[in-house]
């Protein structure tokens, strides 16, 4: 099946400086994305560029199998901040961006009012952007994004501003889209929700793509860590096979972390803690978390 | 539906249900009426002030009392004339008093002042309405004299140069006050007029202890000059010379429009239609600076949010403009609209014959042939206006940034309104002709210059450079708008901007 987003060779310049070098990568339809990056990595320039609102200078963008100007009415977008006029009702506001999109002034009120009682929010239709709380006005902008039930949805930063609960409660929705064959992309500084979510990871820095893959892709980039919590210390354990290196505790932690080496697996150091006599209080193995390997691939870049 | 129209139709629901776009709307016509009815209410508390004469030279203390009298009487009768229009039948009046009628209709004349003072002044006339009065109207108050002179005090007139000032400011003063009639705590000013006034050298002089006397000074400057061009003229013809007496004369200069009704409604019809196109203008400056700097913050305010992405995300960035230059006019029409009709609920609650005037107005208006002209500089000119504040806002990152560029913008803006006063004096004049071909300025002054009634290839060529001036800058500005609307960069540079207006 067609990609439902694919971008090939695409660069973007704002006079000499080269905001996105060369991206490619694209999206299976149905699946989320994760789109990471620091601050000034380009995300936002390559969102805006799927979205064509900017043009890119080299390359190609399709979605949904073409050129994204033509495919408006297809597409969702939830930006960064409020995207909303602030004196408009919730329900007028949805029903704004769902006429925008194509829909008939009645029918986008009619389903601007279900999502808005699908999502708790019924008693609020009436009340203004400015009047809702920072949490219900992300909402309300997300339900803006899905009112036209689009097939592909750019979130950019759909996390920001709310609370644990709501947080959850987003990651539920943006599965359900999902599971109903719609394609996501979305860009978080949040690790946790991509690790979470994404089916596929690209991260970028300075421009440039840094990493395409899925998650486990990703954790092959880095070596397995091992923290081990002891009655003594074990800077002897620097000398085991497969260790690629130590960090002692900081003083009030009591867990040493140590850096494996590729293939190897944790056995061979329980074994040599056993052999020194030491008594263990923690011991685990684990990949490299999303935000380790991102740290990584940002310093990797950076050097 | 179209994405131009929503975006229109949005923007005209932004504007209309803001707190401040209602207070707007009463502003206008609250101001109006301060303007109108407060000098009215001023000129009718302004105390009588009294003033006196020391003529040392003889012979013009009664040349300037007679002037003060027929300022009064020519006052009186404008006056008078307003009320017997307003408040009588003057089509029965006319049919007993035509004579009268004449004098009434063309208060301003010369005739019309010599026939009211020789026939009495206010009394006889009022006499001869007051059966054809309305029934509700209200008594005529006659405007009393702003100045009185009363006879010069001895002290005055014995003073000598030397002393002159000193006594003539304690009169100014009130210091001194005895000898003047009791009604009178001091002399509002002092006009000296010197024994060889005329002769030489020799000045009158005009002692003032206040600033509010410029009407006294012009009328008694009028009235010197006058007596003084008599005198030389009566040296040129003995006394005794048939005929003599004629040359104290005044030239009775009317002025006249032959296509004008003889009817004083249908004329003020005309009039209103005349003047249209210069109300239109003015009305045009203040709600597009008004409409457009709302359009501007708007921008800013999408640019903040990011919900200038959202509507990229779903219109192309000349739909989003047009629509919001769309929303704009909308706004304005709705806003010049109801002023109309504020102001036409005040001249009703005025009591004035308003309705069949506005009416009479309103058919000569849409009988007016340049009607379409009017329309096209007045649309034409609220879109330049509205493309220039758009494309401030597109390049502002913040209000203090827009405040900047507004700077410089407003200069050139305002410009015409600084040259007003010049093409209404002439309007066929080289300077008016020329101004008029600038481009971001031709609807606005020739919205000015329409009821002079330029040769009708420069209204026709006029309009089109108007329309391709406004299609010129919508597409420089959709570049603006285009390129600079998404960044949140310091504004460019002038060079910059020209640059990306033409597209290199």
């Amino acid at each position: 099946m067609n990609a439902a987003l694919e971008l090939i060779g695409v660069t973007k310049r704002f006079g000499d400086f080269t905001a996105v070098n060369d991206l490619t990568f694209s999206l299976a339809p149905g699946k989320i994305l994760g789109f990471l990056g620091p601050n000034g990595a380009g995300k936002t320039t390559s969102v805006r560029m799927m979205l064509s609102i900017l043009q890119p200078d080299t390359g190609s963008i399709r979605i949904l199998g073409h050129d994204a100007r033509k495919v408006r009415e297809r597409v969702g977008y939830l930006p960064e901040e409020r995207g909303l006029y602030k004196r408009m009702r919730a329900d007028a506001a949805i029903a704004y961006i769902g006429t925008l999109k194509g829909m008939k002034r009645p029918d986008a009120f009619a389903r601007a009012r279900k999502l808005l009682d699908d999502f708790g929010l019924g008693a609020f239709a009436r009340v203004r952007i400015e009047g809702l709380s920072k949490g219900m006005a992300q909402k309300v902008q997300l339900l803006a994004a899905e009112v036209h039930d689009p097939e592909f949805l750019i979130l950019d930063e759909p996390f920001s501003g709310l609370d644990p609960v709501n947080q959850m409660e987003l990651e539920t929705f943006i599965r359900s889209l999902a599971a109903r064959g719609k394609t996501i992309l979305f860009s978080t500084h949040t690790m946790q929700h991509a690790e979470r979510l994404s089916n596929r990871l690209v991260v970028m820095v300075k421009g440039g793509k840094q990493f395409e893959g899925t998650l486990e892709e990703a954790r092959a980039l880095l070596p397995h860590r091992a923290r081990i919590g002891a009655d003594r210390a074990l800077a002897f354990l620097a000398n085991v096979a497969g260790v690629a290196k130590i960090v002692p505790p900081n003083e009030g932690q009591p867990l040493w972390e140590i850096e494996l080496k590729e293939g190897a697996d944790g056995r061979a150091l329980l074994a040599a803690v056993f052999e020194a006599g030491a008594e263990l209080s923690h011991f685990d193995v684990a990949p490299p978390s999303l935000q380790e390997i991102f740290v990584s691939l940002v310093e990797r870049a950076n050097r | 539906m179209n994405r131009t129209y929503l975006i229109a139709r949005q923007e005209f629901i932004k504007y209309i249900t803001r707190r401040g776009f209602f207070i707007s709307l009463l502003v206008f016509p609250l101001w109006i009426v301060l303007a109108v009815f407060v000098p009215r209410w001023m000129a009718g508390t302004l105390p009588e002030r009294a003033f006196t004469i020391v003529d040392r030279a003889g012979g013009y203390e009664a040349v300037l009392r007679e002037t003060l009298d027929r300022n009064l009487a020519r006052r009186q009768l404008q006056a008078l004339s307003d009320y017997a229009y307003a408040q009588a039948d003057m089509k029965a009046f006319k049919r007993v008093h035509p004579d009268l009628t004449a004098m009434l209709f063309k208060p301003d004349s010369e005739t019309s002042l010599k026939q009211f003072r020789a026939g009495g002044g206010v009394k006889p006339v009022l006499a001869a309405l007051a059966p054809y009065r309305k029934p509700a109207a209200p008594p005529f108050t006659a405007p009393p004299p702003r100045f009185v002179a009363v006879a010069a005090p001895a002290p005055l007139r014995e003073a000598s140069p030397a002393t002159f000032d000193a006594v003539a400011g304690d009169y100014l003063n009130g210091d001194r006050h005895q000898d003047l009639a009791p009604r009178w705590h001091k002399l509002s000013a002092i006009v000296l007029i010197p024994k060889d006034f005329g002769a030489g050298s020799a000045t009158a002089r005009f002692l003032s202890s206040s600033n509010g006397n410029a009407d006294l000074v012009d009328s008694l400057q009028q009235a010197l000059t006058s007596a003084l061009r008599l005198q030389a003229a009566r040296k040129l013809v003995p006394n005794d010379t048939a005929g003599a007496e004629s040359l104290d004369v005044s030239a009775d200069v009317e002025t006249n429009d032959p296509t004008r009704s003889s009817d004083k409604r249908q004329a003020m019809a005309q009039t209103v239609a005349d003047y249209l196109p210069v109300a239109l203008a003015f009305l045009l400056f203040i709600v597009s600076m008004m409409n457009a700097s709302v359009l501007l913050q708007g921008v800013i305010e999408e640019k903040s949010t990011r919900m200038i992405e959202v509507l990229l995300s779903c219109a192309a960035p000349r739909q989003i403009l047009i629509g919001k230059l769309v929303g704009v006019i909308a706004v304005s029409l709705v806003t010049i609209l109801a002023w109309g009709l504020m102001l036409l609920m005040l001249a009703l609650f005025a009591g004035h014959d308003a309705i069949a005037m506005v009416t009479s107005a309103i058919s000569a208006v849409l009988g007016v042939s340049l009607l379409p002209l009017i329309l096209v500089y007045f649309l034409c000119q609220i879109l330049i206006y509205g493309a220039i504040f758009l494309a401030i806002g597109s390049m502002a990152a913040s209000l203090a940034d827009a405040q900047a560029l507004l700077g410089p913008a407003m200069l050139f803006l305002i410009l015409p309104n600084l040259l007003i006063g010049g093409i209404l004096q002439d309007p066929s004049g080289d300077v008016a002709r020329y101004v008029s071909w600038i481009p971001i300025y031709t609807p606005f002054l020739m919205l000015v210059r329409l009821p002079s009634h330029p040769p009708a290839i420069e209204l026709a060529a006029t309009a089109v450079f108007s329309v391709a001036t406004t299609a010129a800058m919508i597409w420089m500005v959709g570049r603006i708008f285009e390129r600079n609307v998404l960044t949140t960069e310091r504004p460019p540079t002038f060079g910059a901007l020209l640059r990306r207006a033409v597209g290199r």
